[in-house]
């Protein structure tokens, strides 16, 4: 001991009282049940003897006991009472030093980012640099604007109606694949054949859905 | 102390109704035996009927432990002794006072151990950083079921000595009222 003496706060002592006050009442209490008991044996003994008076006499103190056990009760309970909620009261002052700490810490950042106006004048500078970040890169990368995408998106039809002919007015059967009728391409041949196969597909099934 | 009796008797070893038992016996080995014995009998005999404190002269003429009524036979003085001394070699007895006298404390659970059942115990009920005191450790509500309710106080307050000196609890108040608050 001694070394840490400091951990022991006031209240630590405050409680501490309040509870040996409450273990003084407990033994109290204890040592009155024990006279009740007793009472009422020397009751019983006395009626045996035939001693009336005085067996009444026996009784009415065990009675008087009992009141004070009762009284006892009560002062016990208040004593309890008490020491929850010094208990309590310290916790809600570790909550509150908690929220504290938290606001504090929470104030100190939103300083650091230095108040309302100076984010939305930051969100607009942003917003500013990406306008001008978008406007570089077209110029440099040469990114093709809206009016060319439509140029070339009509070259492309163009052309489509090209391969396919110019009449659109095949129907639906004549689309299908036609058969091989050539014999088994070799295998280095099949999949390119294949492969334009299917882009030919795509490309009509595209020019008849534009 | 408060601890009501176990309700069972206790069931003493075999080599109790053994009368050379009771007789210190020459041969090395043998002696070692038979102390070995003896201590741990002594230690599950306490550990029954919850004694914490053995007063050596009373046991020896009162209690059944060192004195077999059906054989006829009793520990001599300086065999119990030797016994005691046996023990306290172990760590499992200790003299109340430094230099002996008649009060003996044995440790079925020593210090140690009963400091590390208080503090789970301590842990368990969520307790820490609270203020109790030492009455209400031994008698209060809450521990009672606990294993050391009831318990002696002065060997309890060597146990919370060994916390206080890992540095787990600190004691404090008058010597009447002591509480303990652990960290």
């Amino acid at each position: 001991m001694g070394t840490s003496t400091s951990k022991i706060t006031p209240q630590d002592q405050a409680i501490l009282d309040l509870k040996t006050q409450r273990d003084k009442l407990h033994q109290y209490q204890k040592r009155i049940q024990s006279l009740t008991t007793r009472e009422t044996e020397i009751a019983k003994q006395l009626l045996a003897q035939n001693d009336k008076p005085r067996a009444l006499l026996a009784l009415r103190r065990k009675k008087y006991q009992q009141s004070l056990l009762a009284q006892t009760d009560s002062q016990l309970e208040q004593l309890e009472k008490l020491v929850s909620s010094v208990e309590f009261a310290l916790i809600q002052k570790d909550i509150v030093f908690g929220l504290q700490q938290g606001t504090k810490v929470l104030k100190e950042i939103h300083k650091e980012m230095g108040g309302i106006e100076n984010v939305e004048k930051l969100m607009g500078e942003t917003a500013d640099a990406i306008a001008y970040q978008q406007e570089v890169s077209e110029l440099i990368g040469g990114r093709i604007s809206t009016h060319d995408e439509e140029e070339v998106e009509a070259e492309l039809e163009a052309l489509a109606a090209e391969v396919t002919g110019t009449g659109k007015t095949k129907t639906p059967a004549e689309e299908l694949p036609s058969v091989p009728n050539t014999g088994f391409p070799s295998r280095q041949q099949e999949p390119a054949r294949q492969e334009e196969q299917q882009a030919k597909v795509a490309e009509r099934r595209e020019a008849l859905l534009t | 102390m408060s601890s009501s009796p176990p309700p069972q008797p206790f069931k003493f070893p075999r080599e109790h109704s053994f009368p050379p038992f009771f007789t210190p016996q020459t041969n090395l080995t043998t002696h070692h035996a038979q102390q070995t014995k003896w201590s741990s009998l002594v230690l599950s005999y306490c550990r029954h009927h919850r004694i914490f404190k053995l007063s050596l002269s009373d046991s020896l003429s009162q209690s059944d432990l060192f004195h077999n009524q059906q054989i006829n036979r009793r520990l001599s003085p300086q065999h119990q002794r030797s016994i005691i001394d046996f023990l306290r070699k172990e760590g499992r007895a200790e003299y109340q006072k430094e230099n002996g006298g008649d009060l003996v404390y044995i440790y079925w659970r020593t210090p140690e151990e009963w400091a590390g059942i208080i503090e789970s115990w301590i842990e368990e009920t969520a307790q820490k950083g609270q203020v109790l005191t030492v009455y209400e450790l031994l008698e209060g509500e809450n521990t009672r079921g606990s294993e050391f309710y009831g318990m002696d106080r002065e060997v309890l307050i060597k146990a919370l000595n060994v916390l206080v000196k890992r540095g787990k609890a600190q004691i404090f108040g008058q010597e009447d009222s002591l509480g303990v608050k652990f960290f």
